[in-house]
């Protein structure tokens, strides 16, 4: 996809998780706003790196570079929304960005905001699911940027999904294991702990596990995937939404 | 960089702990009790919220003015006929236990952090002291020549069989791993060791710098014995433990007992204002009562002012160890003891990095997903996960870097990913 500037529409920023791993997430995201009408574009292979996992290895320097190329790169393409289903990214941006490389000129958001600002355009669009699920709060996106409850109520919006809680959630929820830059260092440990967390903190009966991290999301899956069945929470409307 | 035993060292021991199922069961045992223990305190304790945010606001007090109130506290505790001391690094304070100790001495211990950060009990036993550790879970581990694998609760990861076989080792003679047996069979042990003792050593929770008052918090009543029943007591400490006055470690001890055990009150607080004295026979002051006739406050520093120096990790000297953040940390459950070094989790990453040094800990380091639950969880809140973020750009700079986190850097360097992907060559097919 190319560069097309237009007010209205806005960028929605990838990760590289999304582009190059977890494709699954950046397809069912890009498909969600194709199917409620929203206009977007991508930097697609200009992307880039947001400077996240340079901050949690040590780079700070580097992390500065990466930040004033992104920052450089969406103010020229004009656009004024950034949209992202990366939690990591999401936090880099709006909440770092601005301590390392000065004020950003465009504003930052989760998926699940944008989504619930425009839930109007969500109703009655998804057919019935009957599970019984658990969100797992990721922590960039939860104790880091404070955003618990738009996931779920975007969860919710599902007919038939039975949401329940874990032992450990919102702010006190159990980080995946994947975080920090500990999955490319130890990623024995980072399976380890995200088995630890399926195994101590889900209520009985649960058969979905929802995640909005791609890098949770990888890492209880690949870690778990034989107890549980893991889905991203742009995946998850996708799959309900009515054909 | 050099070589990679900074590594390879690390992590052997995180794979034996991963692998451990019975260490990983003791463990997961020891966080459910803690877990509920201390929701249920919290819970009866509203006004601990309160409580906690006054602690913090003294802890940055204290630390501010932490010079100061070394001299105070050591002025006061000559005052009420003590001695003090303030050792610069370990070996100082090596020196001046041993000095004070003497050799061929009988000598006990209750628990502390602050004599394992600074290896006492080696240096107490390399001049010919028999040293005996009077925490039960301290003298276990002892007994096992073990390491800690928590601050409040040394042995959690040894099963009562595996306990029945060190005390059976110990005694001679085969002994059951019912639990309550193996208490009494500590008790038995180590009270004669408290009565015939020439030197007690302890730590300290909080000290008091106005009245020089030492404050000592336990359950099971060995540091009460050990400061108490042997001639000489020595308290080894550190600097940053002391507060200015009795309300200020007062508002402390009221928080520390729930967030580190679930209880509302230890069972035992021993308050020690200089040595034992009595004036009751013509009113003459003799000291050596029925308590130590020498007091030694022995203060160490060890890095810590380097700490209060800096902006960056001063916040970690507020820590009043309560070891909560360690039970609630995703990664130490599951690799427990070997999350640190003397000092444990996110925290513990830290201390570690002050006082015993940098190396030992850059494996470890890479352990924290720097999720910010033991942020959340922490009665003082202190911001852990951004010390270990410039903690860890500290070790990058002076060379401990995963290889995988290079391979990164250059991967992000050269192709704008962490995963060394050629994407601009996609370009045709998509
Ligand atoms: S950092 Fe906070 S939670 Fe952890 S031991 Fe210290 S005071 Fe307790």
């Amino acid at each position: 996809m190319g560069l097309i500037s237009m007010p209205d529409s806005i960028l929605y920023w990838k990760g590289c998780m999304s582009r190059l791993r977890t494709k699954s997430i950046a397809d069912s995201t890009m498909e969600l706003f194709r199917r409620m009408g929203v206009e977007f574009a991508t930097l697609g292979e200009e992307e880039g790196c947001c400077g996240s996992v340079l901050l949690r290895t040590g780079q700070p320097e580097a992390a500065k570079k990466a930040a004033e190329s992104v920052i450089g790169k969406i103010s020229s393409s004009g656009f004024k929304e950034v949209v992202t289903a990366c939690p990591g990214c999401f936090r880099t941006m709006s909440s770092e960005y601005p301590l390392i490389a000065g004020q950003i000129p465009f504003k930052v958001r989760h998926i699940s905001q944008f989504l619930i600002e425009r839930s109007s355009l969500l109703k009655d669009r998804f057919r019935r699911m009957d599970v019984k699920a658990c969100y797992h709060d990721p922590c960039h996106l939860g104790r880091h940027m404070g955003v618990y409850e738009e996931p779920r109520e975007l969860i919710r919006m599902v007919p038939g999904v039975e949401l329940v809680e874990m032992k450990d959630n919102r702010s006190k929820a159990l980080c995946c294991g994947s975080g920090g830059g500990v999955r490319s260092a130890y990623p024995e440990l980072s399976r380890e702990v995200a088995k630890s967390v399926i195994g101590g903190e889900l209520p009985g009966g649960v058969k979905l596990l929802v995640t909005a991290c791609p890098f949770c999301n990888y890492n209880f899956k690949d870690a778990c995937s034989g107890q549980i069945r893991v889905m991203d929470l742009p995946e998850l409307l996708i799959s309900a939404w009515r054909g | 960089m050099g070589s990679d035993d900074w590594l390879a060292l690390k992590r052997d021991e995180f794979k034996r702990w991963m692998e451990d199922e019975r260490r990983r069961t003791g463990l997961s045992r020891a966080v459910a009790a803690y877990t509920s223990a201390k929701a249920n305190a919290l819970s009866r304790l509203p006004e601990l919220e309160e409580m906690r945010r006054e602690v913090r606001k003294i802890k940055e007090r204290s630390i501010r003015q932490m010079d100061e109130l070394v001299k105070i506290a050591m002025e006061s505790v000559r005052e009420v006929k003590g001695e003090a001391y303030l050792a610069r690094d370990a070996e100082e304070a090596r020196e001046i236990v041993s000095e004070l100790t003497g050799s061929g001495k009988l000598v006990v211990k209750s628990k502390s952090l602050t004599g394992d950060e600074v290896g006492i009990n080696e240096a107490l036993e390399e001049r010919g002291n028999r040293v005996y550790e009077t925490d039960l879970g301290e003298f276990i581990i002892q007994l096992r020549k073990e390491k800690p694998t928590h601050i409040i609760n040394p042995s959690i990861h040894v099963p009562r069989e595996e306990v029945a076989k060190t005390f059976s080792e110990l005694l001679g003679r085969p002994v059951g791993p019912e639990i309550t047996s193996l208490v009494g069979i500590a008790r038995d042990y180590l009270r004669e060791k408290f009565c015939n003792a020439d030197v007690g050593i302890t730590g300290a929770n909080v000290v008091s710098a106005k009245t020089g008052t030492i404050f000592i918090v336990e359950n099971e009543g060995n540091a009460r014995f050990v400061s108490n029943a042997p001639p000489k007591h020595i308290c080894l400490t550190g600097i940053e433990k002391i507060v200015p006055n009795l309300s200020d470690a007062f508002k402390l001890l009221q928080v520390l007992p729930p967030y580190a055990t679930g209880v509302f009150m230890s069972a035992y607080v021993s308050m020690i204002t200089g040595p034992s004295k009595t004036a009751d026979i013509e009113k003459t002051i003799v000291y050596g009562a029925h308590g130590p006739k020498e007091l030694h406050l022995v203060l160490l520093d060890n890095g810590r002012r380097r700490m209060a120096d800096d902006d960056a990790f001063r916040e970690a000297l507020y820590c009043i160890r309560c070891g909560g953040c360690m039970y609630e940390c995703p990664v130490y459950r599951v690799i427990g003891g070997s999350f640190g070094n003397n000092y444990f989790g996110g925290i513990g990453l830290i201390w570690s990095a002050f006082t015993t040094g940098e190396e030992k800990v850059a494996a470890a380091v890479d352990a924290c997903t720097k999720c910010g639950r033991c942020k959340e969880v922490c009665p003082l809140e202190i911001d852990t996960p951004r010390m270990v973020e410039r903690l860890k750009q500290r070790l990058v700079k002076k060379g401990f870097v995963q290889p995988k986190h290079g391979e990164i850097m250059a991967s992000i360097n050269e192709k704008g990913n962490p995963f060394g992907e050629d994407e601009r060559a996609d370009r045709p097919k998509g």
